[in-house]
């Protein structure tokens, strides 16, 4: 099963939960795994349309994702890595 | 190769008007920024001092790699006593100042005493021949922008300028410190956080004016491995997410969303605005107006930092960041981001901290003496009222606390005095436990945790982890967004003594750092009953109904050094 690593600022829903394995083949399918897990994930990551916030950007196995990236296919020992822009200023 | 040698420090002396160049010691040649500067505060400044008194010590300390070509790592911390919280502050801030000081080979700048004549104003002008202070009456009360631009005609190109604007000149506790940046050498740049404005106003020292000339990046002793070090970060940031290439603004929707982007005086996490303070506008304005993105200091890959123009196409403001949209934006109701680039110029200007000064209107507002969303009354109000010294404007310049008392209201969020910044202590309570415990008072660039779903067994170790990382960086002179570790920072330190820095070093140097500043603290007469926030952090319910309620058993555990584990040494600095 393909890993998704959380970063600490969407710890909340998963309730500190870090990283997890679920059954999914693609992105999206991915991602809403861990909603059905974790409901409230997965709107801190995709807008109203779907679509990925621009302030989120996801990388499978350590290179970005930048086309098109839900419909990205995951194989079972792919890691996905879901990072957010945090920043003081 | 021992790497740079023949390093100093300048000590002023304000009440005979003297600069005199000292040696370096070596043994603190890994000491910078705010370790540098806790560390000479501890030795020369009394605690129990008047802050606006003749007795407090401010400092200028570049950090550690500043002058070198490692990338991003010109910062310059401001240290003294604070007017704010009546502890010891740190504040600092990017731009060319830490860059030129140390090209120089000055470690820092000490200031000291207070001119008879609190009404004379001087400038301190450092270049490669020596410090001196030069009278400068012709400049009192000028804002900063006109006092830069007017320094620019007087000096030469290759200057920069650290300056306080009529907010510092008036000893108001929220005054800020303002450094020019590369481009315009616009006073952009601010070391805003506790009031050290109004300790280099108390000083009567209007300006310092740093000239490198043409002097060189300073050479490390491992000039191959430093320069390796140096391609191989370059290449590893602008190769990843490049996070902040959009500067800070663009975080707006990411802490609403985590009910940490305070709306009216902090009673709510979200803001009904936050699409219009979104910094994704700012970027779309460059298009028709002009502006973009930049570096505020050379060597910057990061390039965190907007030009904001007007509709006009004028330039307006720079380093328009998420924390001045939170607090004189969402937290006074404020609706547009153009009227935050208006208010974030004002205060600029003024010389005055954004984020104390939109906590203290939102008071204001809050106790019904100004109406919310108000930005040209709150404009008045920065660029009229407070250098003009009515009573209301020199409470507003007095910071949020000061507020609460001249409108006798009683809902002031702050910690320790100072305000509490955008990131809220209720839904990211591992940040609140920094608040409660970081010798700077409430402040998110001590140790900043984004991360809501944290247990509560971890919240002391992560804030002292986030806390001492945050203190070795912040003694480097890398900027925070660089977003370094500590193996990262030992290993340009190795390389440019030419000696290895190991992680134990590296770690004992932020912890005494810590320790250095809570000792400040605690002569200054802080107990652990100042370890704690404003009673509305606990009463006032806000997002999923969350309050600060992080018992104090484990909030001191904090002073207690844990064991360092391996995540320590890979933990990036955050603020």
């Amino acid at each position: 099963m393909p890993s998704v690593r959380i970063p600490p600022p969407y710890r909340g829903p998963t309730q500190g939960t870090a990283e997890l394995s679920v059954e999914a083949a693609s992105v999206l399918a991915c991602l809403e795994a861990v909603e059905r897990k974790f409901p409230g994930f997965v709107a801190q990551v995709l807008d109203e349309d779907g679509n990925v916030h621009r302030f989120v950007k996801l990388f499978r196995n350590g290179s970005e994702l930048r086309r098109d990236p839900l419909a990205e296919r995951l194989a079972p020992d792919d890691e996905l890595e879901i990072v957010a822009a945090i920043a003081g200023g | 190769m021992a790497g740079p040698t023949g390093d100093k420090m300048i000590i002023v002396d304000m009440t005979k008007q003297t600069a005199a160049i000292e040696p370096f010691p070596d043994a603190w040649k890994l000491l910078g920024g705010r370790a540098l500067s806790a560390k000479i505060l501890l030795r020369e400044c009394d605690p129990e001092c008047d802050p606006l008194g003749p007795d407090n010590t401010l400092v200028m300390a570049p950090g550690v790699l500043s002058g070198t070509a490692a990338p991003t790592s010109g910062r310059i911390s401001i240290g003294g006593k604070s007017p704010l919280t009546g502890g010891i502050k740190e504040a600092n801030a990017g731009g060319q100042p830490g860059q030129h000081l140390m090209k120089l080979g000055i470690r820092a700048i000490v200031v000291k005493g207070q001119p008879a004549d609190a009404s004379k104003r001087f400038g301190l002008e450092v270049t490669a021949e020596g410090a001196k202070v030069v009278p400068a009456d012709a400049y009192r009360g000028q804002l900063n922008y006109e006092l830069c631009e007017n320094l620019s005609k007087k000096y030469p190109k290759t200057a920069s300028f650290i300056s306080c604007g009529p907010a510092g000149e008036m000893r108001l506790a929220g005054a800020s410190v303002a450094c020019t940046d590369q481009d315009n050498r616009y006073p952009a740049r601010h070391a805003a956080r506790g009031g050290l404005g109004a300790v280099m106003g108390s000083k009567g020292l209007k300006y310092v004016m740093v000239d490198a000339g043409k002097k060189s990046v300073r050479q490390p002793a491992d000039r191959k491995g430093f320069g390796e070090l140096c391609k191989e970060y370059t290449k590893g940031y602008l190769g990843g997410p490049q996070m902040f290439k959009h500067g800070t603004s663009s975080v707006v929707p990411v802490a609403n969303m985590l009910h940490t982007f305070p709306y009216k005086n902090r009673t709510s996490g979200q803001s009904p605005d936050a699409k219009t303070l979104d910094g994704a506008r700012i970027v779309e304005s460059f298009e028709s107006r002009g502006g973009g993105m930049h570096n505020c200091m050379t060597g910057c890959i990061v390039k965190c930092s907007n030009i904001v123009h007007d509709a006009e196409g004028n330039y307006k403001t720079s380093a328009l960041e998420f924390e001045t949209l939170t607090l004189l934006g969402a937290n006074c109701a404020v609706a547009s981001w153009e009227d935050v680039a208006e208010l974030d110029r004002a205060c600029d200007d003024v010389g005055l901290d954004t984020i104390e000064t939109g906590a203290a209107i939102a008071v204001l507002m809050d106790a019904g003496k100004m109406s919310w969303g108000d930005a040209k009354g709150m404009k008045s109000l920065i660029l009229q009222e407070i250098p003009g010294g009515t009573e209301r404007g020199k409470a507003i310049g007095n910071g949020a606390v000061a507020t609460g008392k001249f409108t006798s209201h009683h809902r002031v969020p702050h910690g320790k005095g100072q305000a509490i910044p955008a990131w809220d202590p209720r839904p990211l309570k591992a940040t609140g436990v920094s608040y409660c415990t970081s010798p700077m008072g409430a402040d998110h660039t001590a140790g900043l945790i984004v991360n809501p779903g944290l247990a509560p067994d971890q919240y002391a170790y992560e804030s002292q982890k986030v806390q001492l990382v945050n203190a070795v960086n912040d003694s480097s002179g890398f900027c925070q967004f660089l977003q370094c570790s500590l193996d990262d920072i030992r290993k340009f330190y190795g390389a440019l003594y030419g000696e290895e820095v190991t992680r134990e070093q590296i770690a004992d140097q932020g912890w005494e750092c810590l320790c250095d500043e809570w000792e400040f603290n605690r002569r200054a007469g802080f107990t652990q009953a100042d370890d704690r926030l404003a009673e509305c952090m606990s009463q006032d319910r806000i997002g999923a109904g969350v309050v600060f309620d992080v018992p104090p058993e484990i909030i001191q555990q904090v002073y207690t050094r844990q064991p360092a584990r391996e995540d320590m040494f890979s933990a990036k600095a955050a603020g």
